[in-house]
């Protein structure tokens, strides 16, 4: 143990890292990826209400202090922190469904089924939207602009590429892009998202109707 | 012209069953009795939220008797919450209908139904209260299935008045976008966008909304080009 009584964290062998010490920074890293997930399985079996400090800390096989430290704010930051990791999880299970996609016609669609496949079929956000959506619909709505940002993003390459339609300005097509995007994924309305030829209709005429240069705007796939 | 405007379509799609919140707005003594007990509801809303607001506050507010306010709302607070919503949507939708009646073209039509949603929706007491203070009581509406009925009384609302220019299925799709606009754009502020300016709203309707709707109508109801 360092003997530098001067130094709070160096008395603790999973607190905050610091950059003298990237062993601490990777405990730390684990310790809190370890909460973050136990959290979550606390969630995904009792839900958001049911789920306390000492469950988190059970679960992950850490004492309330350690916890405390990776999360000062309670049960609070740890709930909103695991919202955020889940919606991060997501994210990165649809861009491995995604990054092959060649054009923006190609990632836009596969964006689209996957996105809704993926929050369709997930069994824990559809319990919590049925029984208690208050405190995840604050959280997700904190994390909502940077996720807009990011779906923006990500989008920016392929509108890069793109042959667009006169005055159309590409940053101002990301974000509306990805406005609309996560808009029809929530809430896909009249659209029928498990349809590819919708999908397909939706993405090529609704959305980059105005977006793509009219000759080059290409035919939907046929069926 | 990418947003020229459209020869007018008719849609012989008949008369369109008026929403049936429309009807709470009527004119006999207990219509105007809810009506007043639906205002001063918004009142205390607006000052101290929803979860604060009770059947008594509400009854001093209106300037009735507790009972006469139960006589008229038997389901109690809930009751005089739904009639609120069913109220306000009217109230909104009727606005938002003598705009767009007035509209001689799609753009323009779009563009009044947005801005007119946008102006009424911030700067709306109560809701501005509520989402400031109890996020919770508005949220479950703007996303996921809440998001979804939002849009289809929208959709159904506002569609006859699409029609004009549209097929019915182009019109319920066009007046649904229109309604995801506002929701996306009043949640989620972007800098240089303000719904509540006509110009900027009709930058969007003009590079992104009208031409999305003209290649959706092309496409058809199959998706392929052309196909009528």
């Amino acid at each position: 143990m360092s003997a530098d009584r001067t130094d709070p964290a160096s008395a603790d062998p999973d607190g905050p890292g610091s950059a003298d010490n990237p062993d601490r920074t990777r405990r730390a890293a684990a310790t809190r990826l370890r909460i973050l997930q136990a959290a979550y399985d606390c969630v995904a079996r009792w839900g958001f209400s049911k789920t306390t400090i000492e469950d988190a800390a059970r679960a992950a096989q850490v004492s309330r202090a350690t916890l405390y430290r990776a999360f000062p704010g309670g049960r609070d930051e740890l709930l909103a922190a695991v919202v955020a990791w889940e919606n991060a999880r997501f994210f990165g299970r649809l861009y491995a469904e995604v990054r092959d996609a060649a054009t923006l016609e190609e990632v836009l669609e596969l964006g689209l089924v996957f996105a809704h496949r993926g929050i369709r079929d997930h069994e824990v956000l559809q319990r919590v939207l049925e029984t208690e959506p208050e405190l995840l619909l604050g959280k997700l709505t904190v994390e909502a602009a940077g996720t807009q940002k990011m779906v923006a993003a990500f989008l920016a390459p392929y509108l890069a590429r793109a042959p667009l339609a006169p005055g159309v300005d590409a940053s101002e097509a990301a974000d509306f892009l990805a406005r609309m995007a996560l808009s029809y994924i929530s809430a896909p309305g009249r659209w029928d998202l498990t349809d590819r030829a919708q999908v397909a209709r939706l993405v090529r005429g609704e959305l980059l109707g105005g977006i793509l240069l009219p000759a080059t705007r290409p035919a939907a796939r046929s069926g | 012209m990418r947003s020229a405007s459209w020869a007018p379509e008719r849609w012989h799609g008949g008369g369109t069953p008026l929403p049936p919140v429309v009807r709470h707005l009527g004119t006999d003594d207990r219509s105007s009795s809810r009506v007043r007990v639906v205002d001063a509801t918004l009142r205390c809303i607006a000052r101290f939220g929803l979860h604060k607001t009770t059947v008594d506050d509400v009854a001093r507010e209106a300037g009735v008797s507790r009972a006469t306010l139960y006589r008229l709302f038997p389901g109690g607070k809930d009751a005089v919450v739904r009639a609120v919503v069913e109220t306000e949507t009217a109230r909104l939708f009727s606005d938002l209908g003598a705009a767009m009646g007035e509209a001689r073209d799609l753009d323009t039509l779009l563009v009044a139904a947005i801005v007119g949603a946008a102006r009424r929706l911030s700067s709306h007491a109560a809701l501005t209260y509520l989402l400031e203070h109890e996020p919770g009581t508005v949220l479950p509406h703007l996303a996921f299935s809440g998001l979804d009925r939002v849009l289809g009384v929208a959709g159904s609302f506002a569609a006859p008045f699409l029609g004009r220019w549209l097929g019915p299925d182009d019109a319920v799709r066009a007046a649904e976008w229109a309604a995801r606009i506002v929701v996306s754009y009043l949640a989620c502020p972007r800098d240089g966008v303000d719904l509540t300016e006509p110009a900027d709203v009709r930058h969007l309707v003009e590079t992104f909304v009208v031409p999305g709707i003209q290649a959706l109508a092309l496409r058809g109801p199959e998706g392929r080009v052309g196909a009528g």
